[in-house]
């Protein structure tokens, strides 16, 4: 069999428990419940099942070693202390490390650092207790069949349940060893049933979302949440009427179950069903993993679908303006309809939700956070909020720069904290979230702020901001970090490298056709706000003519279009403007902009669009329409300044650069 | 056992005195009340009641981060979080930060003694 085509699949999959794993290791290190331990276990034994076929040694041993500590753990034979939980982490990075390495070819290498995690494990399971050679033989037994949940303390956790070794014993002949015994009790374990629990709230029950919330807190306590209907994230809806149907997996008896759940209050009914879910299957969605340049070449013929669409259509309405068919002009408009129906599906099946991108940073911001000796939550908000897959992938660096940046210079340390009379536990948000048609990815902390007079003293100290500026706006001081040559070396401890990577992010952010936007309250803390496209793919631009060439300019920015008044512009500092409702806005010529020929009045209309904060007048020669235009990279000439985002194909074949607005202007 | 004693932290005298006249008919005690965040801290640290009802928009320090104050002295500390209609993300803020319930205003009696029996059972 050749394996090297289920690498990836290892990898991927892999990556996915892996995540688990740190998921659960932060929720056990924060509330010390040995419930997560029933995760880490089941995570980290399907890596170990996974790496044993595929015949990787090194993840093999230690997710192993992995194993018999969390086992120990399980059993009260091993602390469950910060000792133990450090040993983890390493363990989840060594893991994580060799996972790596097995797939890139090294798998059969066990390292030092390997070898040298290993005998920690080993270690820290033998310190906490001998283990005995019947204990030993439970544990592997466990291990292999291991699928309980555990909300008890550790100490509270023999190896074989109380009551049934009792009742074990009592059935047994006395001659019987310690091996048989424990074998013939093993099965009486409580092992886990599936289960569909229905609960409907009093109709009268006020804030159904928050109680919901409640209900949903101790199935989450007493059981392993598979599934919920409807969605979470709809529970704040008005639409909300206070039912819902959860997934659950859980040891426990349904009589147990139903009163733990009422005793949330507000409950008017639970309906407890044993789920007709097969072994193994967790999802009550069903999944094909699809290579994603499968679906990019997918995008890209639907794209030029699109494009032929609009060709016929237009052939179509013309030949029906001259009384043509009227039966074709029936089956152009279905097919239209199709396309656009199929366009919808194709984009859809690229959208993941952000929650796959969020869940890498607990564990990062934990990290950051202890280097920096801070003491931080991160709450994560909208992990549903759905993005097209080459945005997400894009937006994790930028994301991690503004988490990085918040921890470092945003959140103050614990006793600075205390003294101004925060809670001395900062917090961090990272909030996805509709907004019409972007999506708004938001980083906020509750730290101290940026300070804008240090940051406006430095910034006039470069030639960077006029000298008689007294007073930086948000948009002002977002446009001092973002300029690259914006140093903080010196100590301005506030602020000290927020410009560093802020350029970046802003730059990025706007490759992606995005804008980032800064709020920030001195003593009370900052928030950036990444505004995103929902896909790259397809734009809706407002097309205009600039001499012989027509132009794509992405609507979301397009404010308004005028006509253009060459006895409106007046020139103040050198600078042409023209004035809209009291506002005096600069007015740039995009003849000249695009180095072609011109002639002050050859434009006939001005287009106000509104980017990185402000606005500014465009000068086109002439306004030709609004459409969607599906987006093709655009390389440009190398090393040249690009002043445009990608290009489009129009409906009449010929081609459009779509214009960077952020860059532009 | 003597009755139970209940600390009320709202800011508008007139929600503490019709909590207040609530719970005294049923038999509570009102041992303390506090008209901000910080007072709600303080009096729960020297009183340590069986109950606390909680605003959560008080001046000074709100009433979630007073949860968050008090069940950090006090894990076992029983509050109630008392909201107006439109607060549901602020009540899963207060629920996740150690309130063990919540009312709605405008109060039913019933309610609120409902909410209070479950909080104190828990």
């Amino acid at each position: 069999m050749d394996l090297a085509k289920y690498a990836e699949l290892f990898r991927t999959e892999s990556r996915e428990h892996l995540a688990e794993i740190d998921t659960a290791l932060l929720s056990l290190e924060r509330d010390g419940d040995a419930s997560h331990i029933a995760v880490l276990f089941r995570s980290t034994h399907t890596i170990k099942g996974m790496a044993a076929s595929m015949g990787y040694s090194a993840v093999e041993q230690l997710s192993h070693a992995l194993e018999t500590l969390l086992d120990a753990m399980r059993c009260g034979k091993c602390a469950l202390d910060q000792v133990a939980i450090a040993l983890l982490f390493d363990g989840s990075d060594a893991l994580s490390q060799s996972v790596n390495d097995a797939v890139e070819g090294r798998g059969h290498l066990v390292s030092h650092a390997v070898v040298a995690l290993l005998e920690r494990l080993a270690s820290a399971v033998d310190a906490n207790a001998p283990v005995s050679a019947l204990s030993q033989t439970n544990s592997t037994h466990n291990s292999a069949t291991y699928d309980q949940d555990s909300s008890a303390t550790p100490n509270a956790f023999p190896a074989v349940p109380q009551s049934d070794h009792i009742f074990g014993a009592s059935l047994l002949p006395q001659d019987l060893g310690g091996l048989e015994l424990s074998d013939a009790v093993a099965p009486v374990k409580p092992t886990i049933a599936e289960k569909t629990i229905e609960v409907r709230l009093s109709p009268d029950a006020s804030l159904k979302g928050v109680r919901a919330l409640m209900v949903l807190a101790r199935i989450e306590a007493i059981g392993t949440v598979r599934s919920i209907v409807p969605a979470q994230h709809s529970w704040n809806d008005d639409t909300f009427d206070g039912t819902f149907t959860i997934a659950v997996g859980t040891s426990r008896a349904d009589d147990t179950i139903e009163a733990s759940i009422r005793g949330a209050g507000d409950v008017s009914r639970v309906t407890i069903r044993a789920a007709t879910v097969g072994r193994g299957e967790r999802e009550t969605l069903r999944h094909v993993r699809i290579d994603l340049r499968r679906l990019d070449t997918l995008l890209d013929l639907v794209g030029e679908l699109v494009i032929t669409r609009d060709r016929l259509v237009r052939t179509s309405d013309a030949m029906s303006e001259n009384g043509a068919d009227r039966v074709l002009a029936g089956v152009v408009h279905d097919t239209s309809r199709l396309v656009s129906a199929l366009q919808e599906e194709v984009l859809r099946t690229r959208m993941v939700p952000v929650g796959q991108v969020f869940d890498r940073f607990p564990r990062l911001v934990r990290d950051v956070a202890r280097e920096l000796g801070k003491d931080i939550t991160l709450i994560t908000e909208g992990r549903e909020i759905e993005l097209d897959r080459s945005l997400l992938d894009a937006i994790g660096d930028p994301i991690v720069h503004l988490l990085r940046n918040a921890i470092d210079h945003g959140v103050e340390s614990p006793e600075t904290r205390r003294r101004a009379g925060k809670n001395p536990k900062g917090r961090l948000i990272l909030r996805a979230a509709r907004d019409r048609a972007a999506v708004v990815v938001q980083v906020e902390d509750d730290g101290g702020g940026i300070n804008r007079d240090a940051v406006l003293k430095r910034a006039q100290s470069q030639g960077l901001v006029d000298p008689d500026i007294t007073i930086l706006s948000d948009d002002a001081l977002l446009k001092v970090l973002s300029k690259s040559g914006f140093s903080t070396a010196v100590a301005v401890t506030s602020i000290s490298g927020r410009g560093v990577g802020i350029d970046v992010v802003a730059s990025r952010v706007r490759t992606l056709g995005g804008a980032l936007e800064l709020k920030s309250v001195l003593g009370r803390g900052t928030m950036f706000t990444l505004r995103l496209p929902v896909t790259l793919a397809i734009v809706r631009a407002l097309l205009v003519r600039v001499g012989a060439e027509t132009y794509a300019l992405p609507a979301a920015h397009v404010m308004e279009a005028l006509e253009y008044d060459a006895g409106a512009v007046v020139t103040l500092r050198g600078q042409e403007t023209v004035t809209l409702r009291d506002e005096v806005v600069p007015l740039l010529r995009l003849r000249s902009r695009f180095g072609m020929d011109h002639n002050c009045d050859d434009g006939t209309h001005i287009v106000m669009v509104e980017a990185g904060g402000h606005l500014t007048a465009l000068q086109v020669d002439s306004l030709i329409g609004q459409q969607d235009v599906v987006v093709k990279p655009y390389d440009g000439v190398n090393g040249a300044e690009t002043l445009f985002t990608g290009a489009t194909i129009l409906g009449d074949g010929t081609p459009a650069l779509i214009v960077d607005l952020g860059g532009l202007t | 056992m003597g009755s139970r004693t209940v600390l009320i932290c709202d800011d508008a005298i007139f929600m503490r005195t019709m909590v207040g006249d609530i719970l005294q008919s049923a038999g509570f005690e009102i041992v303390g009340e506090a008209e901000t965040g910080v007072q709600a801290v303080e009096r729960y640290l020297q009183l340590r009641p069986d109950l606390v009802t909680m605003d959560i928009v008080m001046p000074d320090m709100g009433g979630i981060d007073a949860v968050r104050e008090i069940t950090k002295q006090d894990p076992a500390a029983r509050i109630l979080m008392c909201s107006a209609m439109g607060q549901q993300a602020l009540v899963v803020e207060a629920i996740q930060a150690g309130a063990k319930d919540f009312v709605v205003k405008p109060f039913q009696p019933s309610r609120v003694l409902e909410a209070v029996n479950r909080v104190l059972a828990a």
